[in-house]
């Protein structure tokens, strides 16, 4: 293990001082000279064909400046990849959801675009529709789109080993049907977007986003514009959660009326749009069918999943894939049998949420508890003994080069009390057991690698450029640490450039904890490089092989002498004059099987590691009203090494807030058909501070 | 409807504007003074993030009409640094790793600070319910409570 001065610290993020006073600049934020405001038309009906739109009204409203409609939109379909390219961003022919896209205005103030909505007349042909994706799987259920029979957007067809066999050699076969509620990001942000295109024919985008090179493409696609006109820049974003990855209508729509209007145009979303309009999470159904030894180790397996997937594929092949996933990645599964389907309804659309479908809400960790019991066995030994470790293979042909999954295990036990607490507390208390594991980044093609540079100024300070983005979890401080950790500088020595799809070099974004395992390498490889040029010149004028120099405390030393050394900022001189500048270069792509492909090849490595975690809850249940309140929490997680311990943390204690406490107790859509009932903060209930229960987050290396 | 001039008092400077009747704190504020400091959550008093402090309480901005608050001091969080130097709150709210997307740590910050104002030794249920009117979807709370609590310790 090499030595680190500042990796693994409890370091001051970066970012903290400008968002503790209100400096930090949200896109809502943002104003630019000559900007318009635009509010978007949205969908009254679930279902529709749109006969006709008259605009003739708003056009002349005065201060209206453009006014779009899908007929602007030149019929091109959003989806991340080809085979999913369902979605036009405004539509031209049919409305999928209530709340979708219809026409959209820019005005010289918000209340004129408000003003403007109201005057524009469409016509709509009201089609049945359908909300249950169970119902719209069958025979006669309304079709949605004419592509997909019986509604059915993706299908995911797993099969490893010899299923039926193993089931007929189990000792014990269990079937039950889970059932996960659908979910909302409530980002604190509302959705925003700011863009600005001027006459030679540049794209300017500001968006809370977690990638910013995926938005730049996707828009280069939909714009038919080459990529480096087309620059979505680096904003503070409210918090992402899934919810921030995909491409939304707005940034669409934007800069659409932007290029129309010669003029900045701003959109802020309501939060009722922020809930209907953007994403939402997938509802799951799972039927799971499970034989175990008499031990109970999982022999057998067999799941069917239907996701409801809203009007449009959005992430599908994605979401339909990783809820066993991260069950294959989490428990050993020799003979397993998946079939994964993501189901068209009329409901806004469904995206990635914290490891999408929130597997761990819908099965077999569940199922291994109700095995435990009938079997007599104590739920940590049921998962002890089914849990993956370090060496193994997953179920589709994913090596885990490192697991903390035991250890997770076994850490939350003791601290948790388990031992003492299983069975034995009072009527009415009581507490329970989870365990996960998670991809860290997957195949994403070109767009799954980051690569990163550093650049030195004549008085020795840097700066790093890197397209890592920052949703709040901490990934510029993060990267802006490794940096100075390699290169012997505070890190107030370096500056950083980031998440600007014009500047920064291709980067995979925030997603499925992918930021510090790839950006994080990408950028301690260009500061290994950078160091590496900095002790070859400074090698020269110490008179000392670069061997045996060592780069420390803004001085280049050599390390059994230290008395012997030269100040970076010389070196860095030294280096202009040689005509040989310092410029660290370094990136890193994961090792992945990049012929896997999500429904045609589920086969090979799917991430370069894995992270692992395990939870225990104390909970205690009103015994009269069925009210369950969480009072203790205990998480160990196995996230490799820590760059900064306290950002670790904050990560645990807030997935025990939004998956454990929001998502299990708390949050649920409510429904009258294919109107949402509770699209606001009021009614649908995210915890607060008073619902948290105490907590101990456990870091395992 | 007619404009109407009224005089703010924010974070110690005098401010005369030009406001509708029915133009909210939280658009005064944002897009008059443009103080944007001050966050826009949910426009309807749910979730907390325009918090500001009104006669040293905190006040939702966004169901507060600027007219109401005319000639009362009003502290946003621009307001609270002093001299450069960030106030306990904040410091402890940066040392603790109490903000991570940054969006509630405004309206948090002045909410534990009036907190404090009011009763220097909150316990930490004290602590948990005077924030319990600001929504923060990325910490789960747990950093926020021990900023507010290691605050109270310095002052």
């Amino acid at each position: 293990m090499p030595e680190h001065t500042l990796v693994g610290q409890r370091v001051v993020r970066i970012d903290s001082q400008a968002k503790a006073t209100g400096e930090a600049r949200y896109t809502a934020d943002l104003t630019l000279p000559r900007m318009l405001y635009s509010k978007v038309l949205r969908s009254p009906h679930a279902h529709a064909r749109i006969l006709h739109i008259d605009t003739s009204k708003a056009e002349k409203l005065k201060g209206v400046k453009v006014v779009v409609t899908g007929q602007d939109a030149a019929g091109v379909k959003w989806g991340v990849f080809r085979y999913t390219r369902d979605q036009e961003l405004l539509t031209a022919d049919k409305v999928r959801y209530i709340g979708e896209d219809v026409a959209a205005v820019a005005a010289e103030d918000e209340e004129t675009a408000l003003e403007a909505l109201e005057l524009i007349d469409v016509e709509y042909e009201v089609l049945p529709a359908v909300f249950d994706p169970l119902e719209a799987m069958k025979e006669g259920a309304p079709q949605i789109h004419d592509h997909a029979e019986n509604n059915i957007n993706i299908h995911v067809p797993i099969e490893v080993g010899d299923v039926d066999r193993a089931f007929q050699q189990a000792h014990y076969v269990r079937e039950d049907r889970f059932l996960d509620r659908e979910y909302t990001y409530c980002q604190t942000e509302p959705y925003a977007v700011l863009a600005s295109y001027d006459r030679a024919g540049n794209l300017e985008i500001w968006t809370p986003n977690a990638s910013p090179h995926t938005k730049a493409k996707a828009l280069s696609n939909l714009l038919e514009k080459p990529l480096n006109k087309v620059r979505v820049r680096r904003i503070n974003t409210g918090g992402a959660f899934g919810g921030r990855s995909d491409i939304f209508p707005g940034e669409f729509i934007a800069a659409l009326l932007s290029m129309k209007a010669g003029r900045p145009v701003k959109m802020v979303y309501t939060r009722e749009e922020s809930f209907t309009s953007v994403r939402q999470a997938h509802s799951m159904v799972v039927d799971s069918k499970i034989g175990v030894t008499r031990d109970g180790r999982i022999v057998a397996s067999e799941i069917k999943l239907v996701l409801d997937g809203g009007a449009y594929s959005s992430t599908g092949p994605i979401a339909t894939s990783v809820p066993f996933l991260v069950w294959e990645e989490t428990y050993r599964l020799p003979n397993a049998r998946f079939n994964g389907y993501r189901v068209y309804t009329n409901k806004p659309v469904r995206g990635m949420y914290r490891c999408h479908g929130r597997a761990f809400h819908g099965g077999l960790g569940m199922q291994l508890d109700m095995i435990a019991e009938e079997l007599g066995i104590d739920p940590l030994e049921i998962q002890l003994r089914n849990a993956l470790t370090t060496g193994e293979t997953q179920a589709t042909g994913s090596r885990i080069i490192s697991c903390g999954l035991t250890e997770a295990l076994e850490t939350v036990a003791e601290r948790s009390g388990w031992k003492e607490k299983r069975g034995k507390l009072p009527y009415g208390r009581g507490v329970g057991m989870g365990a996960n594991g998670m991809m860290v980044g997957f195949p994403m093609g070109i767009r799954g690698g980051s690569a990163a540079l550093i650049k030195f100024n004549e008085d020795g300070g840097a700066t790093l450029i890197s397209g890592v983005v920052d949703n709040g979890q901490g990934n510029e401080s993060m990267v802006v640490q490794i940096a100075a950790d390699v290169l012997g500088l505070r890190m107030e020595d370096i500056n950083l450039v980031s998440a600007d799809s014009e500047v920064t070099p291709l980067d995979q974004g925030a997603y499925s904890q992918a930021a510090t395992f790839v950006s994080g390498n990408a950028v301690r490889a260009a500061a290994m490089d950078a160091r590496e040029q900095i002790l070859d010149i400074a090698s020269d004028m110490l008179d000392a092989l670069p061997g045996e120099l060592e780069s420390k405390g803004g001085k280049v030393q050599v390390r059994e002498r230290p008395e012997r050394n030269v100040w970076l900022g010389k070196v860095i001189r030294q280096a202009l004059i040689d005509n040989a500048p310092v410029v660290g270069k370094g990136s890193y792509m994961p090792k992945v099987d990049q012929s896997r492909e999500w429904v045609n090849n589920p086969k090979g490595q799917h991430a370069g590691t894995f992270s692992f975690g395990a939870v225990v809850a104390e909970v205690e249940v009103d015994t009269e009203t069925g009210q369950v309140k969480v009072t203790n929490v205990t998480g160990a997680h196995d996230c490799g090494l820590a760059i900064n311990p306290m950002a670790v943390e904050g990560q645990l204690e807030g997935s025990v807030a939004s998956g454990g406490v929001g998502a299990t107790l708390l949050e649920e859509h409510v429904w009258d058909g294919g109107q949402m009932l509770n699209a606001n903060m009021l009614e649908y209930k995210v915890p607060l501070s008073v619902d948290m229960p105490q907590i101990v987050p456990i870091i395992v290396e | 409807m007619e404009k109407r001039l009224i005089r703010l008092l924010v974070n110690g400077d005098q401010h005369d504007v030009a406001v509708w009747p029915n133009e909210t704190l939280v658009e005064v504020l944002r897009d008059r003074l443009e103080l944007t400091g001050t966050k826009m959550g949910c426009g309807e008093g749910a979730c907390g993030t325009c918090t500001v402090l009104v006669e040293g309480r905190p006040v939702r901005s966004c169901l507060t009409l600027a007219v109401e608050v005319q000639g009362k001091e009003i502290v946003t969080i621009e307001g609270l640094a002093e001299g450069g130097d960030l106030h306990p709150v904040q410091e402890a709210f940066v040392q603790h790793g109490a903000i991570q997307c940054g969006f509630c740590s405004p309206a948090m910050i002045l909410t534990g600070k009036a907190l404090l104002d009011e009763n220097p030794h909150p316990t930490e249920d004290e602590v948990r319910r005077a924030l319990s009117g600001v929504v923060c979807r990325c910490t789960g709370y747990t950093k926020i409570v021990e900023a507010v609590l290691a605050a109270a310790g310095e002052a």
